[in-house]
């Protein structure tokens, strides 16, 4: 009996093959009866996510499930088996179960740590068990698969620190207000960038947005996106006196706002803090604003090594996240040698005589 | 009534140590952020805005108990000497205490300081306090009783 996975990440096939591969959610509980009839495995759970499509499987004989599981796959993609066996890699016990563990802790996954994979993983087991595609066997290893993870993440650094400019922002303008949530941001211009810094603060919560642009039109469509409210170009310096948090993300060749504007307004808000993000390059603030007292001013470097220094943090947890997974990993399989084979078999035995 | 004075000058000293401790936090804070250096501490350290509202309360509140503490001191001294002031270095002293409190309160409260400033100066405010609670008598001879 063996625990085995076949599939595609994000390194080892591209997103043109990977998205024809997806499994709708849909169409789950034919595609587990298929897996059951035809491919022949006993338990099963499928990954579908933007980077990865994995089948998990238990099975008897192994090289036939695994050519079998090649050309079902090539015929859900609609896609030569030839083609396709180059870019899918096969597992089988031990690796296949490690594979799971490191899969589920997020570190498989494209931006290392991620946490949304363990919930996929979740939903995925959840659906797999809904459909009745899991036995006793897939439940214990699902369920082990899920606590690895969860200790993963509180055991090390591998999830810790913000890891997009945009959660950077966030992190800080944190740390400086409370609640985040009663606080004014206003956008200046509509750089990308601004804009998803934009979007990861209202993700938080912030509801009171302003929005300013040369073109107010463009001024008018940005703010309708984020419920925010639309402000022409010259009312720049009446909305700094009620910002909180000022987001700068303009082409403009000089300083939109200079030290001795904002040292003027600092007094005109009684020295409330005041949060500067500037995403201009070149930059749209004069750095010298971040020398006044209660400006806190950040430039797209700041964040940027924010970012890159907690990737550098993650790479580092990999090592204690390999020991807590390795140890997870032994344990289950004892479990697996003791009881799970014993078990499987038995439950193979009444499958198979449930189907005579 | 003696235990009112003790009570409540004790308690307002309580209240000022919060205030230093906030003040200590909001310095390392912003430190942290103004020069992007965001050490172990910077995940554990609440946010600014957090710490100054503790501060500023902090003071308030020190200072309304402090406030009855000294009243009720002086009743202490006008029952045992039949005299409001008998310019007692501790009585100075806590004077001093109550009017920096009562000043730093409302500079905050007026938003003539805001941040760091009020932070060091609370800071400054609760070593006064130590020295005056602490140190004073065993620099300067005082008729007042040690706990």
């Amino acid at each position: 009996m063996h625990i085995l996975v076949v599939g595609l990440n994000h390194r080892s096939a591209p997103v043109e093959l990977r998205e024809k591969l997806a499994f709708q959610q849909q169409c789950l509980p034919d595609i587990f009866a298929q897996l059951r009839d035809h491919v022949g495995l006993y338990e099963a759970m499928i990954l579908s996510t933007c980077n990865r499509v994995e089948i998990y499987g238990r099975a008897g004989d192994l090289e036939g499930t695994i050519n079998r599981l090649h050309h079902f796959l090539g015929r859900h993609g609609s896609i030569e088996t030839s083609e396709l066996v180059s870019r899918l890699y096969t597992r089988t016990e031990p690796e296949s179960v490690h594979h799971l563990f490191s899969v589920a802790s997020g570190l498989d996954s494209m931006v290392l740590g991620e946490g949304e994979i363990l919930q996929q993983v979740k939903t995925a087991y959840e659906q797999a068990r809904l459909c009745g595609a899991t036995g006793k066997v897939f439940n214990v290893l699902f369920q082990r698969a899920l606590n690895t993870a969860k200790a993963v993440r509180t055991h090390t650094g591998i999830g810790r620190g913000a890891v997009s400019v945009g959660t950077v922002a966030v992190e800080l303008a944190e740390k400086i207000f409370d609640p985040l949530s009663k606080a004014v941001v206003v956008l200046v211009g509509a750089g990308k960038i601004g804009e998803v810094t934009l979007k990861r603060l209202t993700d938080r919560g912030v509801r009171d947005v302003r929005v300013v642009n040369r073109s107010i039109d463009r001024a008018v469509s940005l703010a309708a996106a984020y419920e925010a409210r639309p402000v022409s170009y010259n009312q720049l310096g009446v909305q700094l006196l009620e910002a909180d948090i000022v987001i700068t993300s303009t082409r403009a060749p000089g300083y939109v706002l200079a030290q001795k504007e904002v040292d003027a307004i600092m007094g005109m808000r009684h020295h409330r803090p005041l949060c500067v993000i500037d995403l201009g390059v070149p930059r749209n603030v004069d750095p010298a604003v971040g020398s006044l007292d209660n400006v806190y001013r950040f430039d797209i470097d700041d964040l940027q090594s924010v970012v890159s220094h907690s990737h550098r943090e993650r790479q580092q947890a990999v090592g204690d996240s390999q020991k807590i997974i390795n140890e997870k990993v032994e344990r289950f399989l004892a479990w697996w040698q003791e009881e799970g084979q014993a078990c499987a078999q038995g439950q193979s035995a009444s499958e198979v005589a449930a189907a005579r | 009534m003696l235990w009112v004075h003790v009570a409540c000058s004790l308690l307002s000293y309580a209240a000022f140590l919060v205030a230093f401790v906030s003040g200590i936090f909001f310095l390392i804070q912003e430190r942290q952020l103004k020069r992007k250096t965001m050490g172990v501490l910077f995940h554990r350290l609440p946010s600014l805005g957090a710490l100054d509202r503790l501060n500023f309360q902090a003071i308030g509140f020190g200072f309304v108990l402090l406030s009855f503490g000294l009243l009720f001191g002086f009743v202490e001294v006008r029952v045992a000497f039949g005299r409001w002031w008998i310019a007692d270095p501790k009585q100075y002293l806590a004077v001093a205490v109550w009017m920096s409190y009562l000043v730093l309160w409302l500079m905050r409260l007026r938003s003539t300081l805001r941040g760091r400033r009020v932070a060091l100066l609370s800071i400054l405010g609760f070593s006064l306090v130590l020295f005056t609670f602490l140190e004073a008598s065993h620099i300067v001879r005082s008729a007042h009783p040690q706990l």
